[in-house]
């Protein structure tokens, strides 16, 4: 597939939209078989341009989004732009004086997929076919199969430009037995990466015929799951460390650099190098994504930062704007998560449980009070009860209201082998299974 | 647009059963200003295509932003070459054929995109100014105002042809205070369980009479003050009380018990992989009580300024209202044509997409509780002991939509039938069907609002949609309230 951004056209935006602007460019192919019940009930194939449109211009800044780099449509929407500028007042004090990203900072590029790009609705319906027949007929399978090819290209009129292709496959599937459920996730840049054949047994096994518990209450151990740790660490990593909610005092850890913040077990980094999670080169300012430490031995090290916060991280950007018009706000934001893993196995983790609650997936976690990483949210496909560290019983899903950082305060042992997951407020993050000590969390 | 229409038609081949395509371009406009800060102008353009074909009972849907020719050829093969790879699945039905021939717009009095920038930022501004001087504790003061337009043209190979037109206005504040052990928000007038700048407060399907109306900057001051009392209000009780809620609460704890639970392609299991399914299972309609006898709900897409209001669904058929509940009692659900003819029923035209790019789903359109006969003030002084709760700030409910969890913003206790002390971090939690049949009092029609909210995600790809809320002040007995 050739390149579909010009850059010849990209130049020429920019000489439309004159002083102070970024054009942050995606030009998107994403595809998708979606099933339920063991049977398709939606594809989907969207082709897409987006321009997005940023002026800072002596500290007024006016933004825009178009789907098309055709010059009248440019023209039009930067003659909306200059008028709005001309409208504006000056912002000078605002923090937001024009800053430029180094255009000669290195970036690593990750590689494109091929077998990601060619995937086809046939090979889209092959993996379906595989984990359905897989589950011969003992549970109904729901879920999704999801490639996307994406050109991304950031450049200002500065002479700052990059560019990369971002390949994702995912597959995603829920089998439901009567009232129980169980869930595989699998996501890769590389679509021959992901290994199908295991899931159907992987959610047989998931669904065991096991007895079923009345609802414990009380406090408990926890055993979160990778899937469910991801969830949470992701959402702590949103609430608690962008550097924005740092400088404003609004997260749990702000003015706390250097301080313990959870506990000794927990390590964070944010690296969108990394090819655990799901790499990407540069954030929508055209910063590369920085490797950045946040969490070490559970002391707060480090927040993510874009170039108006880059005060908070030594004055320089770690890489971690947001896109305009971000529904999840415009602070900064950790972009690629990873929890590092401990050295406990599947079996010691039961062990260390003992008696209490397995959890594979947190679904719905909201935060109700940033500051102190008050969330609640609930249990599902599958949550277990454990006794004399094994695995004896189904037990109803149930609503946890917690606060994150006590929670990971709590660790007792971390997991050896990680898991990669993906949240709509991030690219990836990868975590291990956490076993988390009773106290915390109240059922 | 209907040129592009008719194009795409005319290139969908032989043996296709079904093909629908949907032309349009939506234009949006943010304008915000806020507190230490030039605030932002945003301006949104987005026009595209997206065809869905039915062949031999089998789905296929593409979309593209590229009108010319090959992006148009490019559209067809792609929607029938999924259609094609999905033989051998059960068949799709879509019921009676829709033949509608029409043109729709929604009524206005003043075109948002007509009205001057600076005219929007001078109102803005001043209700910024306004929530100022509630004192330096005020971190954050956003007003903001958006506009969206879109006009769209659909047309299938059953002879439909409608072209639409429909605009919406919306506006609100933001206040966050802040001292050195605490932050709180409160907004107005209408909370948003998200963080996106603009998009926030009470929109309609109007023209910019709708900003006018909404008294950003007389209540501005108001906001902020008690966004600054927040700080050093008391912690919500932990107990089991009487919960008295505003309007506005009540339409984001109406959206979650019961809209969602009531869109039929929920209820036929097909988002069960994300979202979940739902406790109003087909067999249960007419016998699964939700609540008390006094509450009734209804979906209505017709509502005058409705945000959920327009001429005719994203699959031609007209926009109508539909009963969900009837005294307490589940009845049926919000459908389209796919799922209706699944349930042996008639589309209650709720199908609806969130731009070219997404294929319809069921979706809540004016989800509204039918009022009662009381009052906000008799509510309050009819309760000897309980809180009274505004505006959400966060909010959980399971995968069946039973249990739940909500954080509001502000609280007040009400004592011997008179409000008491302001309260942060209020929550409450409950289970549906026990939670709603507490309900032991609603607010007249002279209380009755519609609240537009442009914010509910469904589906994968994501859509998010614009839905109104019709509602009036509520009571609850025995609710669990507190801070965790």
């Amino acid at each position: 597939m050739s390149h579909p951004i010009d850059p010849a056209r990209v130049h020429a935006a920019l000489a439309a939209f004159g002083p102070g602007t970024t054009l942050d460019i995606a030009d998107e192919h994403s595809e998708l078989l979606r099933y339920a019940r063991s049977r398709v009930t939606a594809q989907h194939s969207e082709r897409r341009m987006r321009v997005r449109v940023r002026i800072n211009r002596d500290g007024r800044v006016a933004m825009g989004s178009l789907e098309t780099l055709d010059a009248a449509a440019v023209r039009a929407l930067a003659e909306r732009l200059s008028d709005a500028l001309t409208v504006l007042a000056s912002g000078v004090e605002s923090g937001r004086a024009p800053r430029r990203t180094d255009a000669a900072a290195p970036v690593t590029v990750p590689v494109a997929s091929e077998a990601t790009r060619a995937f086809t609705p046939a090979a889209r319906h092959a993996w379906f076919s595989r984990v359905r027949d897989g589950l011969s007929g003992v549970a109904d399978l729901g879920g999704s199969i999801r490639n996307e090819t994406i050109e991304r290209v950031v450049a200002d009129d500065g002479g700052l430009y990059r560019s990369e292709v971002l390949t994702k496959a995912s597959l995603q599937a829920v089998a439901e037995q009567g009232e129980r459920s169980a869930s595989v996730r699998a996501v890769h840049r590389d679509a021959d990466q992901i290994d199908v054949d295991p899931v159907a047994g992987l959610l047989r096994s998931a669904l065991a015929p096991l007895p079923s518990r009345d609802r414990f209450a009380g406090t408990c151990r926890v055993l979160l799951q990778p899937q469910a740790a991801i969830t949470l660490i992701t959402t702590y990593g949103y609430a608690a460390l962008g550097a924005a909610g740092y400088a404003e005092g609004r997260t749990a850890v702000a003015g706390r650099l250097g301080d313990q913040v959870v506990g000794d077990l927990i390590t964070l980094t944010d690296d969108g190098a990394d090819p655990a999670g799901l790499p990407s080169g540069f954030d929508p300012e055209g910063t590369p994504r920085r490797r950045t430490p946040l969490i070490d031995r559970g002391a707060l090290v480090g927040v993510v930062s874009d170039l108006e916060r880059a005060e908070v991280t030594g004055g320089r950007s770690t890489g971690h704007a947001v896109p305009l018009g971000w529904r999840f706000g415009a602070d900064p934001s950790p972009s690629h998560l990873l929890l590092e893993p401990g050295t406990a196995t599947e079996d010691d983790l039961l062990s260390g449980l003992g008696e209490g609650l397995v959890v594979n997936r947190l679904d719905y976690l909201r935060v109700l009070h940033p500051k102190d990483t008050l969330v609640t949210g609930t249990t599902r496909d599958a949550t277990y009860w454990a006794e004399d560290g094994r695995i004896v019983a189904w037990h109803p899903s149930v609503r946890l209201t917690f606060r994150m950082d006590e929670v990971l305060n709590a660790v007792l042992a971390v997991g050896a082998a990680r898991e990669r997951g993906e949240a709509v407020f991030m690219e990836s993050a990868v975590a291990p299974a956490l076993l988390v000590d009773a106290g915390p969390i109240k059922v | 647009m209907r040129d592009t229409a008719e194009a795409v038609l005319g290139l969908v081949p032989a043996g296709v059963e079904y093909a629908d395509v949907r032309v349009v371009h939506r234009t949006h406009e943010l304008v915000l200003a806020e507190h230490d800060g030039p605030g932002d102008v945003v301006y949104d353009d987005s026009l595209g295509v997206g065809l869905r074909v039915l062949i031999d009972g089998q789905w296929g849907f593409a979309a593209t932003s590229r009108l010319d020719a090959a992006g148009l050829a490019d559209v067809v093969t792609q929607a029938v070459g999924q259609a094609r790879a999905a033989a051998g699945s059960e068949r799709v039905r879509l019921g009676d054929p829709v033949t509608t021939r029409a043109q729709w717009r929604s009524p206005m009095e003043i075109d948002p995109f007509t009205v001057p920038l600076s005219a929007k930022l001078d109102l803005l501004v001043a209700a910024v100014k306004e929530a100022e001087t509630a004192g330096p504790k005020v971190q954050r003061a956003e007003a903001s105002m958006d506009f969206f337009r879109d006009d769209k043209v659909f047309a299938n190979t059953e002879g439909a042809l409608i072209e639409q037109t429909i605009t919406e206005s919306g506006g609100g504040l933001l206040v966050m205070a802040a001292d050195d052990h605490d932050i709180q928000r409160r907004s107005y007038p209408q909370g948003v369980p998200r963080t996106i700048r603009g998009q926030r407060g009470q929109f309609a399907t109007a023209g910019y009479e709708a900003i006018t109306g909404l008294r950003l900057t007389e209540e501005a001051a108001r906001v902020g003050d008690e966004a600054v009392a927040l700080l050093t209000a008391p912690e919500c009780p932990d107990e089991t009380t009487t919960l008295v809620i505003t309007g506005a609460q009540l339409a984001m704890l109406l959206h979650e018990c019961a809209g969602h639970p009531m869109e039929a392609d929920r209820a036929l299991g097909t988002e069960v992989s994300l979202s979940g399914g739902t406790y109003a299972r087909p067999e249960r309609r007419g016998a699964f009580r939700f609540g008390a006898p006094i509450v009734s709900v209804f979906a209505d897409a017709t509502v005058p300024g409705g945000l959920g209001s327009y001429g005719y669904d994203d699959e031609g058929v007209p926009a109508q209202r539909t009963q969900l509940i009837r005294d307490g009692v589940f009845l049926g659900y919000m459908s389209g044509r796919e799922s209706a003819a699944a349930l042996d029923g008639q589309s209650s035209g709720a199908a609806r997409a969130d731009g070219w790019q997404r294929s319809p789903l069921v979706r809540m359109t004016n989800l509204c509780l039918g009022p009662g006969d009381s009052s906000l003030e008799e509510m309050i002084a009819g309760t000897k002991r309980g809180v009274f709760l505004d505006m959400s700030k966060g909010l959980s409910i399971d995968d069946q939509r039973m249990s739940f969890r909500f954080g509001t913003e502000v609280g007040w206790e009400i004592r011997d039938g008179k409000l008491g002390r302001l309260l942060k971090n209020c929550s409450y939690s409950g289970v549906t069907p026990r939670f709603w049949a507490g309900c032991d009092a609603l607010g007249g029609p002279d209380e009755y609002k519609v609240h537009g909210i442009p914010s509910c995600g469904k589906g994968e790809p994501l859509q998010v949609m614009h839905i109104g809320h019709g509602t009036v002040p509520a009571r609850f007995q025995d609710v669990r309230i507190g801070t965790r």
